[in-house]
């Protein structure tokens, strides 16, 4: 059974320990439990030697760090400047006030995490938004509605939501 | 060793020293609010901007990082550079509006008020200028609060915005803070240091030499106020009671007093 | 698949040799078929696409290796795309049902499946390849000249198509020093926004003391608009190793890093598996070539953060800190990453290398401008037709590339302006069209030729909301490490908020003025002190719009709500009493065969009227 240090000092020898890397440890880390958990960065932290502090400004620095459990699916809207033309604010608005989720921020049913971000760079797609990995290109306030409709809720939860 | 002309005052520096040296060598006062002599400077406040003579042009620079390296020519009175210095400090009164040493700072530099209004939502009265979290780190060694966020929300906080567990409440921070923003009050009665904002609470400090409980609080400010960059020095001093840190500063023989730092 | 001993290339013929056995590999009878997996082009199904001609292939036998897949045309707008040889068929907006017609029309018929060409939109003209398109047509195509053609994840499609020459030239023919001068010779400037020439960057990082020195690729482009770099790293990633390569040779370094943006996995993935190839070709590793020259590369990823875009930004990320960008009186040449002399350049720079080597640095110099050679890849997006990736000399005027190239305003609608540089940039209106692109010119009219990013707006544009957008941006990401960048943009964006929302001042304006001059001379870094650029550049070409929204509470764009107001058409209207209903003000009056009228003094703006017309009788005015 992987335990928390273990999970840890395995990702850190991955990298061999070196604190350059801590970025990408961090992603791992994440990637592997769904978001950030406490008990982890603190065993991190001592693994490398680092102060948590540093822990804690570099997870709340970057925008893609989570330190809550995210959603069953993960919803990104590009409001990067094309977007923003073709009336990407108008479906994040309709997305946040339909869902109650705010940016960076999971739906009270857990349903979806939904995080605005600055251009994923298909701006021919113009609005684009991105479920679990898949791209939807022209999306309006409607159209997008109506895909996180249909948004399963019973998706199999991440390994991390375990722990709340 | 280079040659600074400063406001048409001219001084020798060594190699690498700043342009806040050489005006302090050159009788010149410069306004610093982020800048401390036992830390090295981030420049982060912008308020000691200066112009530097480029030839054909000028450029504004900060005096407490930037190293002289060759014969410079530096403007701390031009238009420009005053300008420069008003407009920051604008910007600070606005985001402190109830520090007495801003204020006190502003009117020293000539700049009674503030156009602006205050718009940030957190932290108000800290000016982000991270000595605390510095002073935390580098000197003390405990790094206990640090940044979380950025931007205008950027905010100093333990991890995690819990009590701070690595505080040894010695209360560096609130000495070098120089908005005057951290405060620490001592609980006698618990025997805990609480410092806000960060909401740290730890137990009174033990000497290490006599092991008496004591509050270094009121040492630090003093202590650090006296040592420039003897860091070794000063995370000792800061660790002694009142008695022993006397018994230890007479035991190595009186060293001439050194001048304390009016940064504020 | 590894290097068999006897292929190993050591020498400039034994990069000839393996050339030609890859290239007679290819089938007999000249059938391919390319399908486009970049980003924009998978985003609407490609790869699907790519799968039903890879079946196809194998059950008629014909070899699958004839279908491959490649990296972005960069015309994503017209995706998938798929190119059939022979005959270079550009097939655009292919979708699953026609995989089997184009397959077996086209590959086994060689017949031309007409509905599937690019038609020109005013001409209706066909084209059937690339070349005639015009988007095409006027590019020079240097560093995306394999994009498109081979397939990314193939070192051996690279070497086929004269890939690694460059490195093996200048291992076994070149000094470093001989290297260094033909990349100063051929007047390179680094094309990540800033322009430093960059053979003189390469020569100060060469002659600073300190060990190791590295090499650094700038893989964060974080322009909203702007996909160059995406594009060259998910469709010809060994172009940017074998630049990295031969300049760690020139500066003497022996361990390189290309920082990607996080929101860019296919990049990574190429740029990660074109790594593991490089270093079973032993092209990366120790000895390369059998030479004293030792060189590898590593990837991190962005954690999401556009200063990090900003080389010391960037340069702190690698370290394991928050990207906060620090002072550059001593350069980063000197004393970067871990405080050791670091070269750091753009993907695109880095792209253009193995080219300036092969060509000659005279060839290089003799496309673009005095002071800007070369071509350069915009990223041509927004209100215009054709949308996409555009790599055109220095010197070409603006009009060229948004008319001529980009097809002209999308709709039928007027031109307004081009927002250039990102939001580091200013936006350029009608007046400056003819303005040739390069890195001074642009700078002279406000704005900057940035990375590439060019976004092109049309007459329903608020440039008011776009200077608020911009600068809602950047306060967002501003690290907030310095009190002119963190505390000025908070104070900008308030002001703009004011002014879109009909609150704002007389003096509004001049505050902003004023703010962008105290940023540009007080913030630490350049994401702060071109900050103001966007809100520059739209008062100094569009006073006129501001001083509505303030003296007016007017929006001339009909863009801010509550700054315009709606009108019922009386000619179209069909007196439904929809949009009386839904009116929350009641400020609607009419009947049934009665025209409908808004009460301007009742109406709230909330626009409910407009959104519920079925007979689009309602206009803003």
């Amino acid at each position: 059974m992987m335990t928390e240090d273990n999970r840890v000092d395995e990702i850190a020898r991955r990298y061999d320990g070196e604190i350059g890397m801590l970025i990408p440890m961090m992603q791992d880390l994440q990637a592997e439990c769904g978001y950030l958990p406490l008990r982890e960065l603190r065993r991190l932290a001592e693994r490398l030697g680092l102060p948590l502090s540093r822990l804690y400004a570099v997870a709340t620095f970057y925008s893609s760090f989570r330190l809550a459990p995210k959603g069953r699916h993960e919803v990104t809207l590009c409001v990067g400047t094309v977007c923003y033309l073709k009336g990407a604010a108008g479906v994040s608005e309709r997305i946040r006030a339909e869902f109650q989720v705010e940016a960076g921020g999971t739906t009270p049913d857990g349903l979806f995490s939904f995080q605005p971000v600055n251009c994923v760079g298909a701006c021919a797609l113009a609005p684009v938004m991105i479920v679990n990995g898949k791209y939807y290109g022209g999306m309006t306030a409607d159209s997008a509605m109506e895909i996180l409709r249909k948004l399963p809720a019973d998706a199999a939860p991440v390994e991390g939501e375990a722990r709340t | 060793m280079p040659m600074v002309t400063i406001d048409d005052v001219r001084v020798e520096v060594d190699e690498g020293a700043t342009i806040l040296d050489a005006a302090g060598k050159a009788g010149i006062w410069i306004p610093t609010l982020c800048h401390h002599p036992c830390l090295p400077s981030a420049a982060t406040c912008r308020l000691c901007m200066v112009e530097l003579d480029r030839g054909n042009w000028k450029q504004l620079v900060t005096a407490c990082n930037y190293p002289v390296r060759r014969d410079i020519v530096v403007s701390v009175s031009s238009d420009k550079a005053v300008r420069t210095r008003r407009g920051v400090m604008e910007l600070l009164l606005a985001r402190a509006p109830e520090s007495r040493p801003l204020r006190d700072l502003a009117r020293r530099m000539g700049v009674e008020g503030t156009p602006y209004p205050t718009v940030s939502q957190t932290l108000r009265d800290c000016i982000l200028c991270g000595l605390c979290t510095r002073v935390c780190e580098w000197v003390l060694r405990r790094a206990a609060i640090g940044f979380a966020g950025r931007g205008p929300s950027r905010a100093v906080s333990a991890p995690f915005r819990q009590p701070a567990e690595a505080c040894i409440a010695c209360g560096a921070c609130a000495a070098i803070c120089p908005v005057g923003t951290i405060q620490v009050r001592v609980h006698q009665d618990t025997g805990e240091v609480e410092i806000s904002p960060f909401k740290a609470r730890a137990k009174f400090q033990t000497c290490s030499e006599c092991g008496a409980r004591m509050v270094s609080v009121p040492v630090t400010q003093e202590v650090m106020r006296k040592v420039k960059n003897e860091w070794e020095k000063l995370r000792r001093l800061v660790g002694l009671c009142p008695r022993c840190r006397r018994k230890e500063t007479a035991a190595r023989g009186r060293t001439p007093a050194e001048q304390p730092q009016q940064t504020r | 698949m590894t290097a068999p001993r006897g292929r190993r290339l050591l020498a400039p013929a034994d990069v000839a040799r393996c050339r030609e056995e890859l290239n007679s590999r290819h089938s007999p009878s000249g059938r391919r078929v390319r399908v486009c997996i970049g980003t924009g082009c998978a985003a609407k199904g490609s790869r699907r696409v790519y799968e039903l001609f890879a079946e196809a292939a194998k059950e008629t036998g014909a070899e699958v290796s004839a279908v491959t897949c490649v990296g972005c045309h960069g015309f994503c707008e017209r995706g998938p795309i798929v190119v059939v040889q022979p005959g270079d068929i550009f097939y655009q907006r292919v979708e699953e049902p026609d995989v089997a017609e184009i397959f077996r029309e086209t590959v086994l018929g060689g017949r031309v499946v007409e509905r599937l060409l690019y038609e020109d939109p005013v001409t209706a003209a066909k084209a059937r390849t690339a070349g005639e398109i015009p988007f095409y047509r006027v590019q020079q195509r240097v560093v995306l000249a394999q994009n498109g053609v081979i397939d990314p994840r193939s070192i051996e499609e690279y070497i086929a198509a004269g890939g690694y020459s460059a490195l093996v030239k200048v291992l076994t023919g070149m000094t470093p020093e001989e290297t260094l001068r033909e990349v100063e010779r051929s007047g390179l400037r680094g094309r990540g926004g800033g322009g430093f020439p960059t053979g003189r960057k390469w020569r100060s990082c060469r002659d600073a003391h300190g060990e190791p020195k590295y090499v650094i690729c700038n893989g964060d482009e974080g322009d909203p608009g702007a996909f160059m770099d995406r594009s060259i790293m998910e469709g010809n990633p060994h172009a940017v190793l074998e630049g990295m390569i031969i300049g760690a040779y020139a500066i003497g370094s022996s361990q390189g890093y290309i920082y990607v943006r996080n929101e860019y996995p296919l990049a990574v993935e190429h740029l990660k598996e074109a790594i593991r190839q490089g270093r079973e070709w032993e092209l990366l590793g120790e000895s390369i070539l059998g030479t004293e020259f030792s060189f590898d590369v590593r990837i991190n990823r962005g954690g999401g953060a556009f200063v990090c875009g900003e080389s010391t930004a960037l340069m702190a990320s690698l370290e394991g800190r928050p990207g906060e960008p620090r002072a550059k009186y001593v350069h980063t040449v000197e004393c970067g990453l871990w405080d050791r002399p670091t070269n750091l350049n753009n993907v695109e720079t880095w792209a253009n290398v193995p080219a300036i080597i092969n060509r000659g640095s005279e060839w290089f110099a003799s496309t673009g401008t005095e002071r800007s050679k070369g071509t350069k890849v915009f990223s041509l997006v927004g209100q215009v037709v054709n949308t996409g990736l555009v790599e055109v000399p220095m010197g070409i005027t603006l009009r060229r590339i948004i008319e001529e190239i980009g097809g002209g305003v999308k709709g039928g609608k007027a031109f307004k302006a081009v927002q250039t540089g990102g939001p580091s940039g200013g936006c350029i209106p009608a007046q400056y069209l003819d303005t040739p692109v390069d890195f001074d010119e642009l700078t002279k009219l406000g704005s900057m030729m940035g990375s590439g990013g060019m976004i092109v707006m049309d007459e329903d544009t608020c440039m008011v909301g776009m200077a608020r957008y911009f600068l809602n941006f950047l306060r967002d990401e501003s690290c907030g490490k310095c009190t002119p960048c963190r505390e000025g943009l908070a104070q900008m964006v308030f002001i703009l908020d004011r002014i879109t929302h009909g609150e704002g001042q007389p003096g509004d304006v001049e505050r902003l003025a004023d703010l962008g001059v105290l940023l540009e001379g007080a913030a630490l870094c350049a994401l702060g002190k071109s900050a103001a650029n966007p809100v520059m550049s739209t008062v100094r070409y569009f006073r006129d719009e501001y001083d509505a929204h303030i003296l007016e509470r007017r929006c001339p764009a009909k863009k801010c709500r509550g700054l315009f107001r709606y009108r019922i058409v009386a000619e179209a209207c069909k007196a439904c009493g929809i949009c009386l209903k839904n009116c929350p003000a009641e400020a609607i009056t009419g009947q049934k065969k009665v025209v409908h009228v808004i009460d301007q003094g009742k109406c709230t703006l909330c626009g409910a009227c407009l959104d519920k017309c079925p007979f689009d009788a309602v206009v803003k005015v």
